[in-house]
């Protein structure tokens, strides 16, 4: 075996191992709940997936939403869930970032407005769950050059940076105007990008992995599944 | 709701169609209402070079127009366009409305170092009662924002300024009475004396049936 030959197999060998150790270790994720009251939901009632309002500083990202609403909704076991542009729409104005209820104090001032309690038991709407966090790069290093000629071209380097993921679920119960609890989400995330010729980006994907446990705890938090 | 942009070298230039606004959860306002919209309200364009020499105009066109149209059609019990050259002491109103825009704001990505576009717009109520007496002159400041992430520069401007446009019908569907009193009007100018003058140019909306169906 030549030297070249050594040289190769030792890149492939550092970059199989690189490539494992990052598959299996690079988001770590917490997902809690603190439960305030008693939940469950029946065949008929619904749930609006809504985001916290900008007005308040709320920078939640509207894709996050989105992915929560699908998947709190989806498979066997999934819940009713009203789209929240329809909800917001069928509630108007009594739901827009500037009139929405902050606090479970202002539900029954809203209940008492005009049409309000009668629009939201004719969607069937049992819970609000409003959403607050985002998404952000909290570190970030390592460098990368590429070039290009004639002949071809190609990037040498390593870089890598760190998402962290916070977001926090509050649950109103619209039944006894309460709140009922809150789950909470905490997924960091880092992404990898080494680069032998050609860059072989390893991304975690941080954002989804706290939508999908988000929006798992946050179906069994509703249907007050007995485990939690 | 149709938009239409264009977006040339390092700028763009949006111009909105008139947005709508949902029925909104409301019991009409017990008074009729006549509504004059100034030249620069009823076709309003603003032009700005942000940070980076990006180069934004945004036309407004009759949106603002048509929003508060519909809008105060559903807030009052009787809503009368009121023409340049009409009198508003002649229509028989209860009280009469004339809103201005004070200031047209935006911000792009990067200059707040985000993803999202803002736009503030700052209306101005002015309301006058049965005889021509100004009592209210209300600012409000209305703000939209929008995620870039999702939609092209331009048409996430346009979504901000449409937010804000909603913004600002929240606020007046919510506190106009409170701010201005002009709910007290009707009872202010006493009975109705009966048919006014024909006023052949006003044009009349009135919502009637459930106001609360929003279909």
């Amino acid at each position: 075996m030549t030297p070249a030959d050594l040289g190769r197999l030792s890149t492939r060998i550092l970059l199989t191992g690189l490539l494992a150790a990052l598959a299996s270790g690079c988001v770590t994720s917490r997902v809690e709940n603190a439960r305030e009251g008693q939940t469950g939901i029946g065949d008929g009632e619904t749930i609006v997936i809504m985001g916290k309002s900008y007005h308040l500083g709320n920078e939640t990202e509207d894709s996050y939403i989105s992915c929560v609403e699908d998947a709190i909704g989806r498979g066997r076991g999934g819940l009713n869930v009203i789209p929240r542009q329809q909800f917001v729409d069928a509630l108007f104005p009594w739901f827009e970032p500037r009139t929405a209820p902050a606090e479970t104090k202002g539900l029954v001032k809203l209940m008492e407005r005009p049409g309000v309690a009668e629009r939201i038991a004719e969607k069937g709407v049992r819970y609000i769950v409003w959403l607050d966090g985002d998404t952000e790069r909290v570190a970030g290093g390592g460098s990368m050059s590429c070039a290009a000629g004639p002949g071809g071209g190609g990037c040498f380097g390593f870089a890598w940076w760190q998402n962290d993921a916070d977001y926090n679920a509050s649950i109103w119960d619209l039944e006894g105007l309460e709140n009922a609890g809150t789950v909470s989400a905490d997924v960091s995330g880092t992404s990898f990008l080494p680069a032998l010729v050609v860059p072989i980006p390893l991304i975690a994907r941080t954002q989804s992995a706290a939508c999908k446990g988000l929006a798992e705890q946050l179906r069994a938090f509703i249907v007050s599944d007995p485990q939690i | 709701m149709t938009t239409a942009a264009v977006t040339a070298g390092c700028g763009s230039s949006v111009r909105m169609d008139p947005p709508t606004i949902p029925t909104p959860l409301v019991e009409p306002i017990s008074v009729t209402v006549g509504v004059r919209f100034p030249d620069n309200f009823r076709s309003f364009v603003h032009e700005e070079e942000a940070l980076g020499n990006e180069e934004w105009s945004i036309d407004l066109g009759r949106s603002n127009e048509v929003l508060f149209t519909e809008l105060f059609g559903y807030m009052f019990e009787e809503l009368r366009i009121v023409g340049p050259d009409e009198d508003p002491a002649l229509l028989g109103l209860d009280a009469f409305i004339e809103p201005s825009i004070d200031a047209f704001e935006f911000s792009v990505p990067s200059q707040t170092k985000t993803d999202s576009f803002a736009v503030w717009i700052r209306y101005r109520i002015k309301v006058y009662d049965s005889g021509g007496e100004q009592i209210a002159n209300w600012p409000l400041a209305a703000y939209g924002k929008s995620q870039s992430r999702m939609l092209r520069g331009s048409e996430a401007l346009q979504e901000a300024a449409v937010l804000a446009m909603r913004d600002a019908a929240a606020l007046m569907i919510d506190k106009l009475d409170r701010e201005t009193g002009v709910g007290a009007t009707r009872a202010k100018r006493g009975p109705a004396p009966g048919p006014g003058p024909a006023v052949p140019d006003a044009q009349t909306t009135a919502h009637d049936g459930d106001k609360n169906d929003a279909g």
